[in-house]
């Protein structure tokens, strides 16, 4: 039999190939290259189910594939590791991509863009390095995906460089993330130096390298006689700087709601399974060592909590139906951040699993009323779309109650792992319990945001000619939506933890088995191998594991139906107000975004400052030696050249001249004439 | 296979070349009316390409390499094939298939341009020996062979009192450079009493009284390599023959000829005067060869700096290498484990020189031929006319001042990082500083290519012809150049293998 692992690579580059393509010949073919972007998508989406197939099937791969480096302290190389995570993630990133593919027929092709070949070209590019970036196998070459997802992003995200917004947009995403990732670069050269390798698994890999050191066998390096503990904690933040950036966590997570510039396909694509995706996958890659240092996970957690909290407030007040969206995803990554710091690495997972599909209907389900609403965004002129377009309202409130939690949509039992496993560890843990208390309030403000959205856009009466008569979408937009709206409903049921401890039906946890090598997988690489190695013991509340889960589960669908209750009650009427102004002056606040953007704004000006400073010192003095040296360089050249007379018996002359100081230098040196 | 041919094989690539050189004149003699210049260059790049081949296979089979019964002498021990002979065989013999195509269209007009493919090639077998000489007389003897035909290609171009010029002085200075290397080996051979390498090299252990003589001597020979490589204080000649002589022959000069002038240097220096025994005997000739090469690659470099026409800056350039593949012999230091990388390093570089320098030089060639101007400025805008000629001049250029990712990049790494694991971080420092003014130089051809305007909308008409022949040539040079790159490791082994037979 052929097999699976050795067309890894092939997933990786058949996206590129539509990149190749597209950019090269796309103007010569029909739909701008759509097709081939399809096709690709489509066969990277098949192999990628192969290989799920074949580890699970009971077989893993961690192969190094070129070597493009070897020195002596370290070798340079690209590789491939399947194990259940990746493959997982392939397929997620894959199918999704596939459908974004689809779905641009709709967006793009039918509404007439111009451009498309650039826009297929940066599909396909976007798709092989979040690919490449899933299935590597080193850290550095993480890292470089990773700059190539970043990359890609700002291509798209200023797909539309002709009017003012998007480039501006492209730019802000651009260099945010850089930001982040500049600590990431460190962290990478770090690691190198620190373990001297990058490779994710197996015996030399430097998570297992970090926990021999930490049990004391083994030697790694340390600076300036750091403690071991110390310095692991310094190289995971920094690493956790490159996360931030492009997971959106706070306080980098300013870029994303900017990056709603980008055509609706392309925020599908990065809010659901690339770049944003990214930060989160790097830290589930490399769980083996973030949970070697508790200081990193209680770090993470709280953050993680935080910015749950801190976006769902501000997607409360948004007119714009991106925008909500936009804000829901910084939140909904903040939970997966809050899970993964918690210790709840199958319930990171699961929540990103479920929400790269339920985040993708909905923004993809979005772009279906941008469609109808000819490119308006603003929910105030919506209104009564329900009867109108039926297929895309059915997925959306599917991919509404996912993301609000409602029982029984795959958001609801991911969202209930991740506060689960925060609280049972946050017992004992404080700055986990703030954490996981954040993420307890954030419920009813998504659920009430979530469902404000849904409300306000498709009941009560149209408030604009166009929501009275939207445009129809054709059958590329409700196929891909059609699909993750199954998808939504049906995800959460490969893990059914709460109904398992409830009942005690053993083995409906399937994502737990599956990412504890039950079927095949890495030594080393398990879910059962990282909580052993955590920080964490389990508290329990109201006396015993059973009733925790219970009550958990109770008080966060409670509070979710809270927040649903409430805007109903203010918006699910024939015509709705706004109610912001009740806010008061917090309405302000949220509105500008906590005036983070002025902050950073501000930041970014005194930076100036100082790099005027740097400036004046790089014109005044770098500048001025360099050009006294230029000038002292072209002046001696051009005493030099004088001596070039053209005049034979002047050359005769110096060449003599110069052999007879060549003999008196080696002569007296050489002591020949005593 | 040495145990299968007879050895005087292992000297088939220089009797290729020559063969190929005597057919030619033979054609010439039977039907000398014939404007023959097509069947001529054909003949001599394949001659010239038959060389390279035999070569390249030689190295492969390792034939003279320590491994298949060392080195193969001949003719009394004047004459050593080893594997820094064929290596420098190599660089011969692919320069001069380059030039000679080049030569087809740029003598495309010429009244007899028989006579250039039949001096070129004599002047490459007289490379050849050179590589193979293991007598100081073989030696003299072949780089008058490689010397006279030069000076006659360099006024090759009769009608132009630049080229004619040019040839006289680049005589002249040959003669007396020739009549100081001739002394010098007098001198030695009074001292020693040989002039077999080998020999000489037993008997510079026990000079005695003679150390002042035999020093005298060796610093003339030190002043008829400096002539052959163009270093100061012998490099009046170049700028001069380079620039009036006719392109392809200036590349021929400063890449061929210039590297037969270190192949001279690299193998009498080490076999007939070995370094530990010369500085018991205090001839520290390393020290002669660290004044020559600081001064020539400042020299060469800070001239080149100033100068307003690319052929003449190119010349000058080529001084500041000759400086650069100098320290292969400059840094060296007595029983330093570290010789063999140096000098490899230089071989590697001087292989890598080879490629650039003459395909520099042929776009210079291709230039003339176009008709267009000999300064910067005339070269300005030519990238939207040529790009593909200018995207491999700007490759040489680029690699010429040993910018990342081209092969000159790596070549002068090896060579300045050996120089410092020797000992001489002053020599590399001072390579590294001439490096950054080279850049201001090259930049300005690859500037006035790329992003000036021409002078005048209709400067550039000229350009209505598309040399094959020479486009063929730059840009196989170019992919050369880049190849270079990742192809580095096999050529700085064969390099230091070549170096370490030497120690």
């Amino acid at each position: 039999m052929v097999d699976a692992f050795a067309y890894v690579p092939a997933v990786v580059l058949l996206p590129f190939f539509s990149f190749l393509v597209a950019l090269g010949a796309g103007k010569y073919l029909p739909k701008g290259g759509a097709f081939g972007g399809i096709a690709a998508t489509a066969g990277s989406f098949l192999l990628s189910l192969w290989i799920a197939t074949a580890v699970a099937g009971g077989r893993a791969y961690n192969e190094t594939l070129y070597t493009w480096a070897a020195g002596d302290q370290f070798e340079l190389t690209f590789g491939a590791l399947i194990d259940p995570l990746s493959a997982l993630m392939l397929v997620i990133v894959t199918l999704v991509a596939l459908l974004v593919h689809v779905f641009s027929l709709g967006y793009m092709n039918d509404e007439g863009e111009t451009g498309l070949p650039r826009y297929y070209a940066g599909l396909g590019l976007f798709t092989a390095s979040m690919l490449g970036f899933v299935v590597a196998d080193n850290l550095l070459m993480a890292f470089m995906f990773f700059e190539l997802v970043g990359l890609c992003s700002y291509l798209l995200i200023g797909f539309h460089f002709r009017e003012p917004g998007p480039p501006s947009a492209a730019k802000k995403a651009f260099l945010v993330t850089r930001f982040g990732d500049y600590f990431f670069l460190v962290g990478v050269v770090a690691v190198f130096a620190t373990f001297g390798t990058a490779a994710f698994a197996g015996e030399g890999s430097f998570p297992a390298l970090a926990e021999a050191a930490l049990a004391g066998s083994g030697d790694v390096w340390t600076p300036g006689g750091l403690e071991l503990q110390t310095w692991l904690t310094v190289v995971g933040l920094l690493v956790l700087g490159g996360v931030v950036g492009k997971s959106a966590q706070f306080p980098l997570h300013t870029w994303l709601p900017d990056a709603m510039e980008g055509p609706t396909p392309v925020s599908a694509l990065i809010h659901a399974a690339t770049m944003v995706a990214a930060g989160v996958y790097l830290v589930a890659r490399m769980y083996g060592f973030y949970v070697l240092t508790p200081t990193t996970l209680a770090v993470i957690a709280f953050i993680g909590g935080f910015t749950a909290l801190f976006a769902a407030t501000m997607g409360v007040v948004k007119d714009e139906l991106k925008q909500v969206l936009a804000y829901s995803t910084i939140s909904q990554y903040g939970y997966m951040m809050l899970a993964l710091g918690a210790g709840g690495y199958v319930a990171a997972v699961f929540h990103l699993t479920t929400h790269a599909f339920f985040k993708a209907l909905l923004f993809l389900g979005a772009g279906s009323v941008i469609i109808a609403m000819h490119h308006n965004e603003d929910m105030w002129d919506m209104g009564g779309l329900k009867a109108k377009m039926p297929v895309t309202y059915y997925t959306f409130l599917a991919g509404s109650l996912a993301l609000a939690g409602i029982f029984p949509f795959a958001g609801f039992w991911s969202k209930d792992e991740i506060l689960y496993e925060a609280l049972v560890h946050g017992l004992n843990e404080p700055l986990l319990l703030g954490g996981y208390l954040m993420g307890l309030l954030a419920v009813p403000v998504t659920a009430f945001y979530t469902f404000r959205m849904v409300f306000l856009t498709f009941h009560g009466e149209p408030r604009s000619a166009t929501a009275r008569d939207p445009e129809p979408v054709r059958w590329n937009v409700k196929g891909p939506l059609s699909v993750l709206g199954t998808l939504a409903v049906v995800t959460g049921f490969i893990n059914m933890v709460p109904v398992q401890k409830v009942l005690g039906l053993e083995g409906i946890d399937y994502l737990h088995r599956w990412l504890d090598n039950e079927w095949g997988g890495i030594e080393g690489l398990s879910s059962h191998h990282y909580a052993d190695l955590g920080p964490y013991s389990s508290g329990y509340i109201a006396g015993g594991e059973v009733p925790t889960v219970l009550v958990g589960a109770a008080v966060s669908l409670g509070l979710a139906l809270a927040g649903l209750g409430l805007a109903w009650r203010l918006y699910n009427v024939a015509s709705p107000t706004e109610h912001t102004a009740k806010l008061g002056g917090i309405k302000d606040v949220l509105y500008n975004n906590y005036y983070l953007d002025e902050l950073q704004v501000w930041i970014a000006y005194r930076t100036e400052d100082v790099a005027g400073g740097a400036d004046t010192f790089d014109q005044g003095i770098i500048d001025g030696v360099v050009n006294g040296v230029s000038s002292v360089s072209l002046l001696g050249g051009s005493r030099v050249r004088r001596i070039q007379t053209g005049l034979v018996t002047q050359y005769a002359a110096m060449l003599t001249l110069g052999l007879i100081a060549l003999l008196v230098l080696l002569g007296v040196n050489g002591g020949w004439f005593l | 296979m040495s145990s299968v041919a007879p050895a005087w094989t292992a000297l088939s690539p220089a009797l290729l070349l020559g063969l190929t050189g005597l057919a030619l004149l033979l054609v010439d003699t039977i039907r000398p009316n014939e404007r023959s210049n097509t069947s001529m260059a054909v003949v001599s790049a394949l001659g010239a390409l038959a060389s390279l081949s035999v070569t390249v296979w030689f190295v492969i089979a390792g034939t003279g390499h320590a491994d298949a019964g060392g080195a193969i002498t001949l003719l009394e021990g004047a004459v050593k094939v080893d594997t820094l002979a064929l290596f420098f065989t190599a660089i011969f013999a692919s320069v001069t298939a380059l030039v000679v195509v080049a030569a087809h269209d740029y003598f495309h007009d010429h009244q007899r341009p028989a006579a250039f493919y039949s001096l070129t090639l004599f002047a490459a077998t007289g490379m050849a020996l050179l590589a193979v000489a293991n007598s100081l007389a073989v030696v003299f003897v072949a780089l008058e062979m490689v010397s006279l035909p030069s000076y006659a290609l360099v006024a090759f171009l009769k009608k132009d009192r630049g080229s004619v010029e040019a040839g006289l002085k680049y005589f002249l200075v040959g003669a007396l450079s020739s009549a100081v290397f001739l002394f010098g080996i007098s001198l030695v051979y009074a001292a020693t009493g040989s002039l077999i390498f080998g020999e000489v090299a037993s008997a510079v252990e026990s000079l005695d009284a003679l150390a002042g003589v035999a020093g005298v001597g060796i610093v003339m020979i030190v002043g008829g390599v400096a002539f052959k490589t163009a270093s100061v204080p012998f490099h009046f000649w170049a700028p001069e023959a380079y620039e009036g002589a006719p392109a392809p022959v200036s590349a021929f000069l400063s890449s061929a000829s210039k590297a037969a002038g270190f192949v001279v240097a690299f193998r009498v220096f080490t076999e007939a005067f070995p370094l530990g025994a010369s500085v018991a005997a205090g001839i520290d000739w390393a020290l002669a060869f660290a004044v020559v090469a600081a001064v020539t690659m400042t020299l060469g470099n800070f001239a080149a700096a100033v100068q307003e026409e690319v052929k003449r800056m190119l010349a000058y350039s080529s001084i500041g290498h000759a400086g650069y593949a100098l320290i292969g012999l400059a840094a060296l230091s007595t029983g330093s484990a570290g010789n063999e990388a140096v000098m490899g390093a230089a071989m590697a570089h001087l292989l890598v020189y080879g490629f650039m320098n003459t395909g520099a030089f042929l776009f210079v060639a291709m230039a003339e031929r176009w008709g267009i101007g000999r300064t910067f400025e005339d070269y300005a805008g030519l990238a939207r006319r040529a790009p593909v000629a200018c995207t491999a001049m700007a490759v040489f250029m680029f690699s010429l001042a040993g910018l990342p990712p081209f092969a000159g990049f790596f070549s002068k790494y090896f060579l300045f990082m050996g120089a410092i694991e020797n000992g001489f971080l002053w020599l590399a420092g001072l390579g590294a500083v001439n490096s950054v003014v080279s850049l201001y130089y090259y930049s300005r051809v690859v500037r006035a290519m790329f992003l000036d305007d021409p002078a005048t909308p209709s400067a550039l008409d000229a350009i209505d012809v598309r040399p094959t022949a020479l486009y063929a040539a730059v840009v196989f040079a170019a992919v050369a150049t880049v190849l270079l790159l990742p192809g580095f490791g096999p050529v700085i082994e064969a390099a230091e293998a070549a170096a370490a037979a030497l120690f």
